[in-house]
């Protein structure tokens, strides 16, 4: 829970900074700490010793955590559109 | 974005298979809770600059929730779908599929929230949920409708996934399609620390 709070705390600066430049700044942090992250989480899994069998596994897993909630999105997402959104905006957006 | 991210995973597993002890290295993963904050902090900063977000959602009314409300809920049910499938605990499961293509940020906080091998499925399927989306975008486009194409691209619906929108879809969705990323980019760490927080079976 204590990351929502550091990320609320975040917003509400964020809401004060009015300097277009510190995006870019702020932009850059978040690559260095998201490598930085990436990278212990490489060391991590490297390091364990039957690393080769966890990958194979790793591969397959990740594969379904893909698959199914983009397939899933797809069909909610098509259904909710086709039933709440037949306004105008969406006459616009077909073909 | 991706090459950097990626790079760092692949000279990380080497260093790990190679068990180089480096002062540097050491230093840097074992303060991985600080540098967590940091990348928290610095999201935040990023959602509470973004300009007249509020004046559009006031102006698409309630639909523009429409969306993102699928995507969440989509993730929710895979997440119990991919649990079943794969024995992982319900809740870690459900905080993976959370991250709705957002694959850096769910990957590092789930690496450090949970371990290694949690963080590492929510980077590749998020990596290749965004990846996908690429390619099936255009085929959305003609099969379904404009709407669904956001369906796949997710939490990066507002950045990296954008181009492809431009192309195949029209302003009227681009528009939903940045609201939609910002709406999701800001429940992904939020629904992941809730998914967390639930208790195991």
């Amino acid at each position: 829970m204590d990351i929502i709070i550091v990320m609320a705390i975040g917003i509400i600066i964020g809401n004060f900074i009015k300097n277009k430049n510190f995006k870019i700044i702020n932009e850059k942090i978040q690559l260095i700490a998201t490598i930085i992250l990436i990278f212990a989480m490489g060391i991590n899994i490297g390091s364990k010793e039957n690393f080769v069998n966890e990958l194979a596994n790793l591969g397959i897993t990740s594969f379904i955590f893909f698959i199914i909630p983009t397939i899933l999105s797809i069909i909610v997402v098509y259904f909710l559109t086709k039933r709440f959104m037949t306004n105008k905006e969406r006459k616009d957006s077909q073909w | 974005m991706v090459k950097y991210t990626v790079s760092a995973l692949i000279v990380g597993l080497f260093i790990g298979i190679l068990d180089l002890n480096i002062d540097l290295l050491n230093l840097i993963t074992q303060n991985t809770d600080l540098i967590l904050y940091i990348l928290m902090f610095s999201v935040g900063i990023s959602i509470g600059m973004q300009d007249g977000v509020l004046t559009k959602i006031k102006q698409f009314n309630i639909k523009i929730f429409i969306i993102p409300f699928g995507i969440i809920i989509a993730s929710f049910f895979a997440g119990i779908i991919c649990s079943l499938l794969t024995n992982i605990p319900y809740n870690y499961s459900m905080a993976i599929t959370s991250g709705m293509g957002w694959y850096s940020l769910s990957g590092a906080t789930l690496s450090k929230l949970v371990n290694s091998s949690i963080g590492s499925i929510a980077f590749l399927s998020n990596l290749m949920r965004e990846i996908f989306s690429f390619f099936i975008i255009p085929f959305i486009a003609i099969r379904f409708n404009y709407y669904t194409c956001i369906a796949p691209a997710g939490a990066t619906s507002e950045d990296t996934t954008l181009p492809m929108m431009l192309k195949y879809t029209d302003e009227h969705t681009v528009v939903l399609s940045v609201i939609n990323g910002i709406i999701c980019s800001f429940f992904v760490p939020i629904l992941i620390s809730i998914c967390l927080n639930l208790p195991p079976l």
